[in-house]
């Protein structure tokens, strides 16, 4: 890391006098100060959110929120914010808060960009399922009209060199690890299941995140290959505790975090009318003492199309997983009914294994080879005052589906509406099938933009 | 999409007029305002039949490297598409490359050409409008001759070849008109797939550059069927552009 902050002093101190065109010159409101131009760009939004019909709940998330988005420029020196005040009811709960959904200050010149705070990072040609895309967090229970509101930033230190144009270096430093947000207790798991205080890892650097990506844009393609090492946001859950006061095993199970290193590459292609895109992800993971919330070592990967159809921009994407070291969970087998170490030995080994299958439905390691796939179909009309999309997604592997349609309509400039709905299916005790209570429903926005 | 402040008003033929042909006439009405490089800041109003505004702006940069003209366009209004930036690189005999960069995003993304007879923005013109037609698509004549505004115009049709053209571009013929004097068009009657009059574009306010080429800084579309009209202003131009190659590539987008 001594080495990362030594670059970003070194960058700041020769911040210089910028040429402006009219093209940059004309972007944003330009005052011009000494020598060097400065810029300020505030906007936002306000919105009404309200999302419901769910089996546990009427309304599910009910919000009010202001978005200020702020951009400051000064020669190569500049800043960004964009800081959410939001009133909320959510589950049932009421929450008011203040969020810095990103705030950072950079520097960017010719060569070298280094900018350091809060970020949101997106890596990843695909759309949607980008198994590249370690950093970025995620509040998966943020139940609004868009789904991008459930990405959180990480403070970070972010470096990008260019060698030429089309070459780029991305260096990124995480000190300190963020879990993404999954609410399990919300789910119908049993009245014998409690959910504990997540384990995370320390708030030293040796658990703080290191990742790069080499990344390549030429007219012909683009391509990437990236590195990650640190721990998954996306965690998995551990029995902490078995409780057998009251005769029946009360379990306290928590969320733990596992470390893991990715080697990851992606592409995009244009062909045609159409545009290919991959993104493939080897994740190595070490299950010492076969850790039941560390995934098995696994190949993901994504093949995605994208092309115009009459007016219409699809999107079709086949979702795979290859986990290479796979066995299959053996249900336990009671070797004798009538003895009492023997039901405690049978309990405890179905405890396992419930859990253990609960992990791999997380991990969507369920066999050997998993399958799934998605389709977006997306057509603005109307003097594109209305955009209409539709995204189904089917797992081959767990039987599971979700079709989520949205219409969006510009009202004037400044507002918006939005309607749609989530409906998601799975058998008995898949994520689906939990999650379906709680996430299915309708959603509708209105939204003023400034 | 190679030039968007050039307007697809150029309709070669093989009609002949005082010795010159169609194509010929075009030809000229072309070099007229091929200003090459150039940096502009412009407006589109959309205004609807009944009298609600829509305000778009962007700015545009375009240059020319070898045989790859390279475009950006970024939006500044409304606000929900503010810092949206649209990178082209127009080739004359390959398919476009194009990026895209949407804050909301956070990534820059390679797109799909959109189709041409879409409506650009949500105005009345269509990206066609927005480029450069490409002479072998259409059939040209000269139709005639008119006194529009004070000037003697030729009256010069291109036909779609095919119906392939035809629904791509989104117009079966257009009629433009282009002055005899100096070569500047300054209307342009489109026609459906039916042959009714569909839109019809005004072309005002031209200004000699300082490479002798001329730039229209008002131009207006009127969808006669409906009675919805789009303006775009130029706000401000200039021929050439200060910015470097390194700007024009996906890299920088993100900037």
């Amino acid at each position: 890391m001594k080495r990362i902050f030594i670059l970003l002093l070194s960058a700041l101190s020769f911040l210089f006098l910028p040429a402006q065109s009219l093209f940059e010159s004309a972007l944003d409101l330009p005052t011009t100060a000494n020598e060097q131009t400065t810029k300020l760009s505030l906007g936002g939004f306000v919105r009404g959110s309200v999302y419901g019909g769910a089996k546990n709940y009427d309304l599910t998330s009910t919000f009010a929120e202001l978005a200020l988005k702020t951009r400051f420029d000064k020669g190569k020196a500049f800043l960004e914010s964009d800081i959410r005040l939001r009133k909320a009811v959510f589950f049932d709960e009421n929450v008011q808060m203040i969020q810095l959904k990103e705030l950072y200050a950079g520097y960017r010149g010719e060569k070298l960009d280094v900018l350091l705070g809060n970020q949101i990072v997106s890596w990843g040609r695909a759309d949607g399922f980008n198994p590249t895309n370690n950093i970025t967090p995620n509040d998966y229970f943020f139940l609004s009209a868009d789904p991008d509101d459930q990405k959180e930033s990480n403070f970070m230190l972010r470096m990008k060199l260019r060698f030429i144009p089309a070459v780029e270096l991305e260096l990124i430093g995480i000190p300190f690890y963020q879990a993404s947000n999954y609410r399990y207790d919300l789910f119908d798991m049993g009245e014998n299941v409690a959910f504990g205080s997540e384990i995370i890892p320390s708030k030293d650097l040796k658990n703080g995140t290191l990742a790069a990506r080499l990344n390549f844009e030429f007219p012909v393609a683009g391509w990437s290959l990236s590195y990650f090492r640190g721990y998954d946001p996306y965690h998995g859950f551990d029995v902490q505790s078995v409780d057998w006061s009251t005769g029946l095993p009360l379990l306290t199970n928590v969320a733990v975090s596992y470390l893991k290193t990715t080697a990851g590459a992606d592409f995009a292609i244009p062909i045609g009318k159409s545009v290919f895109r991959g993104e493939v992800a080897y994740n190595i993971t070490k299950t010492i003492d076969n850790k039941m919330y560390i995934p098995l070592p696994d190949v993901s990967y994504v093949a995605e199309i994208e092309s115009n159809l009459a007016g219409f921009t699809m999107v079709g994407q086949y979702i795979g997983k290859f986990v290479p070291d796979f066995s299959a969970l053996v249900f336990p087998v009671l070797s004798d009914p009538l003895n009492s170490t023997a039901q405690m030995q049978y309990t405890n080994e179905l405890i396992d294994y419930e859990n253990r299958l609960f992990n791999r439905r997380i991990f969507n390691q369920q066999e050997k080879t998993n399958h799934a796939v998605s389709l977006t179909v997306n057509k603005s009309f109307g003097y594109d005052n209305w955009n209409a999309e539709c995204t189904a997604y089917f797992n081959f592997t767990s039987d599971e589906w979700l079709i989520r349609p949205k219409l969006i309509w510009k009202i004037n400039d400044n507002l918006s509406a939005a309607i749609g709905g989530n409906y998601m299916q799975g058998k008995v005790k898949t994520l689906f099938g939990y999650s379906s209570t709680v996430m299915n429903g309708g959603f509708a926005e209105l939204r003023v933009t400034f | 999409m190679k030039q968007i402040i050039i307007l697809s008003v150029l309709l070669l033929g093989s009609f002949s007029l005082f010795s010159q042909t169609a194509e010929e006439i075009s030809k000229k009405s072309t070099d007229a305002i091929d200003v090459g490089n150039m940096e502009m800041v412009s407006t589109i109003h959309i205004r609807d039949a009944k009298g609600n505004d829509r305000v778009r702006q962007i700015t545009t940069a375009s240059k020319t490297y070898g045989d790859v003209t390279k475009m950006l366009i970024k939006f500044m209004a409304p606000a929900d598409v503010k810092g949206t930036i649209l990178l082209v690189y127009d080739y004359e005999n390959q398919t476009d490359n194009m990026w895209v960069y949407m804050p909301a995003l956070r990534k820059v993304r390679r797109i799909v050409s959109s189709e041409k007879g879409k409506s650009f923005m949500g105005s009345e013109f269509t990206n066609a409008d927005m480029s450069k037609p490409s002479s072998i698509d259409f059939d040209y004549q000269t139709v005639g001759s008119e006194i529009y505004n004070d000037r003697s115009c030729w009256e010069i049709e291109s036909k779609c070849k095919t119906e392939a053209i035809q629904n791509e571009n989104g117009f079966s013929r257009c009629v433009s008109f282009i002055d005899k004097a100096n070569y500047l068009c300054y209307k342009v009657e489109f026609f459906d797939f039916e042959g009714k009059l569909h839109r019809v574009q005004t072309i005002d306010n031209y200004k000699k550059q300082a490479n002798g080429k001329y730039f229209a800084y008002k131009m207006a579309m009127e969808n006669v069927q409906t009675g919805r009209k789009s303006e775009m202003i130029t706000n401000q131009f200039q021929t050439g552009s200060q910015l470097s190659e390194s700007v024009f590539t996906p890299a920088a987008l993100e900037k």
